[in-house]
């Protein structure tokens, strides 16, 4: 299944380099494993001479709201750098996105993938928990086993799980 | 495609050299609804067809209101739709759509250049009526302000107009640098300032993604070059004319190719080719079938002759 | 017509045109009526039929239970006016008897006396409908609808008011691509099936329709398949395994989705019309070249479509049922 057809990110997991179309620059990066990336990106943006805000690591919640801050008040021109595990990496690009951003004023690194946020798609809890696609987790709005499904929602950031064994009777294996 | 029959029901010079004209059903029906920026391709005459964006509001329109800017020669149908008055019949396509504006921008940006304007002032309208965040710059020669207090009522003070070259300069430089980020530009005009519009706005970093461009999609693909299809099963010639489809010059020849969507997305009037090189021009092959197969509908061939497997 | 059959059957879309099935590009124009072994289905856009009131009021208590069923992203609101005039325009045209829409201004008054409505309302104003216009306009059609913008070369699921699911989740999906929302359906990636469809779709110029069929099975008459209620509806699919002949057959229904695609007028978004059908195995056995037909595409069909479509427990029984009862 070819990347542009699936609801899964398959962003790039090594460096693809500066967008250097851009007029000015917000580079936000998440974790160890990100970091001299994004400090090189930091470093290319300077010697271009064009302006940059930069953070790393911190409250997720909290980089979050200054993002968001950071887009409304952003002109167009500006481009967003993001690296880190992918799961940071989604709900940062959902505030972006929803602020206005496209596609092309977004570049992405994914630094690992080990944790994903699963809406439970029967209580409308989302949990964050360290499991693959196609395995099993549990909810932590009702307790159910939810299988993470190969289907991302990118404006909610997370994927879709569903009640695993609903078509098992007790007993079975599912 | 479905023409419409229609009568002028209004001709009339607005400024110096362009006639706004408008068009409606003989019985005053409501005519096919469209978006904001959409064209029709209205008959010219001598077999010339002409794209015209459409003025009015889309919404159940009773009426299609374009504008011409007469060519000097009057050369390429402009002098055929300035002699058009009130009664006329004209023969127009339903409307395209192909510069609709970008329902989740957060702002408007329109530029406009001369007759340029006719799309932007349905963009106006429909970005008023739903209360979207649009400013206009309109740029023309002294004394050819089409639609100027048309767009002042609209726009107020988001329409800046000049006829001061130097002046738009500013006004553009100022209006790429200070748009919030969800912001799409849309322009329209002459070839020269569409190029400094896209030049100067990729500059200040505007990505293409935010940049709309008016072209003026052809009524039909290009009539294309005459070749030969040779029919391998039977060994027949079939001569395809400049303007006329394989499929119906194979048809016309008795050969029944199955179609539908007669736009090459469909995939049902699939070829093989045995030999020569298709000029394709369909939606529907992947990269690695365009060698051996042919959507007859719309594709050509490169070839004097192209050999099928028929 | 040579057999007489129940209305549900006369009107029964039934979808197969051979005895395998495989997903494809399956448009083709719409209002052109369909002749099959039982009667005709497709001449019009809209369909009512002797379910209009339960439907509509299940979907009442749906959305009553579970508001995420209706989603309006905010860019939307003039394409889900557009949806609504557009569709209470052509069943004022369809039913004239019946129905009526009639305006004065911005001001519209919609009579609709198959279900003793009378509503006034104000075009943009989303107070004046119950529901906005969204939330109204599925008060009076059968169908689901999903409203799908156009931009950045792609097709997005910005709207939609989708009670009956089959086995998705509007809430999940909204805000999506075309291509992400298909993005779990097997084998229409390899094939380019989708992506061929949406620039099929893209390409759909101002008041063109078409339309197309779709199919999956469901246990017992039941039009709400959202993910959102699997556990209420998963653990019938294990059940009917168990089941005998009769009871499978009465309780297994071939599913039918009729999917209209309009590109509307003033707003430029399609309107995705989504037509559930429902007919159980020994209602559908009553038609003899269905019951052949069905039973061999389910014998037939490959097992990962069968799996995606949750037929997997229990297609080798019905099937066996179709062919050889």
């Amino acid at each position: 299944m070819g990347s542009a057809h699936t609801s899964v990110p398959r962003w790039p997991t090594s460096d693809p380099g500066l967008d250097r179309t851009g007029r000015s620059y917000a580079i936000l990066s998440f974790g160890p494993d990100a970091r001299p990336t994004a400090e090189g990106w930091h470093r290319q943006v300077v010697e271009l001479g064009r302006p940059v805000w930069a953070r790393h690591g911190g409250s997720a919640d909290e980089v979050l709201a200054e993002l968001a801050e950071r887009v409304e008040a952003a002109r167009v021109g500006w481009r967003l750098m993001l690296a880190g595990p992918q799961a940071d990496v989604l709900a940062a690009r959902a505030v972006a996105t929803s602020g206005g951003l496209l596609d092309a004023e977004i570049t992405l690194l994914v630094t690992d993938d080990r944790h994903r946020r699963v809406w439970c798609s029967h209580c409308d809890t989302t949990t964050l928990a360290e499991v693959a696609t196609g395995d099993v987790t549990g909810c932590s709005g009702c307790g159910r086993s939810l299988l993470v499904h190969h289907h991302v929602s990118r404006r909610n950031a997370a994927y879709l799980g569903f009640m695993v064994d609903a078509e098992t009777i007790d007993g079975e294996a599912v | 495609m479905t023409t419409l029959a229609l009568v002028v029901g209004h001709s009339e010079e607005i400024a110096p050299g362009i006639r706004e004209l408008s068009f409606s059903r003989t019985d005053g029906g409501v005519l096919p609804a469209h978006p904001a920026g959409s064209h029709v391709v209205v008959d010219c005459g001598e077999g010339r067809r002409n794209a015209y964006s459409l003025t009015n509001p889309g919404a159940d329109p009773r009426e299609y209101r374009i504008a011409v800017l007469h060519k000097s020669d009057g050369a390429g149908g402009s002098g055929h739709m300035h002699s058009l008055r009130v009664g006329d019949t004209v023969t127009v396509s339903r409307p395209r759509s192909a510069f609709a504006p970008v329902s989740t921008a957060r702002r408007h940006l329109l530029v406009a250049g001369g007759i340029g304007i006719t799309p932007m002032l349905a963009h106006a309208r429909d970005a008023v009526r739903w209360g979207r965040d649009v400013d206009l710059i309109y740029v023309h020669r002294p004394g050819s302000e089409a639609f100027s207090d048309e767009l002042a009522a609209l726009l107020g003070d988001r329409l800046a107009e000049t006829t001061d070259e130097d002046e738009f300069g500013r006004l553009l430089d100022k209006a790429l640098t200070g748009q919030p980020i969800g912001t799409h530009l849309y322009v329209c005009g002459p070839g020269p300032l569409l190029d400094r519009v896209l030049a100067d706005a990729a500059a200040a970093g505007w990505p293409p993604e935010r940049l709309h461009l008016e072209r003026f999609v052809p009524a039909a693909l290009d009539p294309g070059r005459e070749f030969v299809a040779r029919l391998a099963r039977s060994g027949r010639d079939v001569r395809v004319p400049s303007g006329r489809s394989l499929l119906d010059a194979l048809h016309e020849a008795g050969v029944a190719v199955p179609n539908m969507c007669r736009q090459g997305v469909c995939g049902e009037c699939k070829v093989p080719v045995l030999a020569g090189t298709p000029l394709h021009r369909d939606e529907f092959l992947a990269d690695d079938e365009r060698g051996a197969a042919v959507m007859c509908c719309v594709s050509r061939s490169k070839t004097e002759t192209l050999e099928i497997d028929l | 017509m040579t057999l007489s059959v129940s209305p549900r059957l006369a009107t029964f879309p039934f979808p197969f045109r051979a005895d395998s099935y495989r997903y494809s590009t399956n448009v083709e124009p719409a209002r052109v009526p369909v002749e099959t072994e039982a009667g005709s289905w497709g001449a019009g856009i809209l369909h009512l039929d002797d379910d209009y009131a339960a439907e509509l009021a299940e979907r009442r208590r749906i959305l009553a239970a579970d508001p995420s069923r209706l989603q309006v992203l905010p860019h939307m609101r003039p394409a889900a006016w557009d949806a609504l005039l557009t569709v209470l325009r052509e069943l004022h045209a369809q039913h004239p008897g019946s129905m009526s829409l009639e305006q004065d201004g911005p001001t519209f008054v919609w009579r609709n006396s198959l279900l003793g409505v009378e509503q006034r309302f104000t075009e943009g104003a989303d107070d004046s409908l119950p529901g906005g216009p969204l939330g109204f306009l599925g008060s009076q059609i059968q169908d689901d609808v999903v409203l799908l913008d156009q931009r950045e070369g792609s097709l997005w699921a910005d709207a939609g008011v989708v009670t009956f699911a089959a086995d998705w989740s509007l809430g999940f999906d909204v805000g999506m691509r075309f291509l992400e929302v298909h993005g779990p359906v097997p084998r229409i990636h390899e094939e380019g099936i989708i992506s061929r469809a949406e620039r099929f779709l893209m390409r759909l110029q101002p008041g063109e329709e078409c339309r197309r069929t779709n199919w999956s099975m469901s246990v017992d008459r039941r039009l709400d398949q959202s993910t959102e209620v699997y556990p209420e509806w998963g653990p019938d699919r294990r059940a009917i395994v168990d089941a005998g002949p009769a009871e499978l057959a009465r309780r297994l229904h071939l599913r039918v989705e009729v999917q209209h695609l309009i590109r509307l007028g003033a707003s430029g978004a399609i309107m995705f019309l989504i037509r559930t059908y429902l007919v159980a195995l020994d209602e559908l056995a009553s038609v003899p070249a269905w019951r052949e037909r069905l039973g061999r595409v389910l014998a037939e069909l490959p097992e990962d479509m069968a799996d995606y479509k949750g037929l997997v427990r229990y297609r080798d029984a019905a099937a066996h049922w179709l062919l050889d009862t």
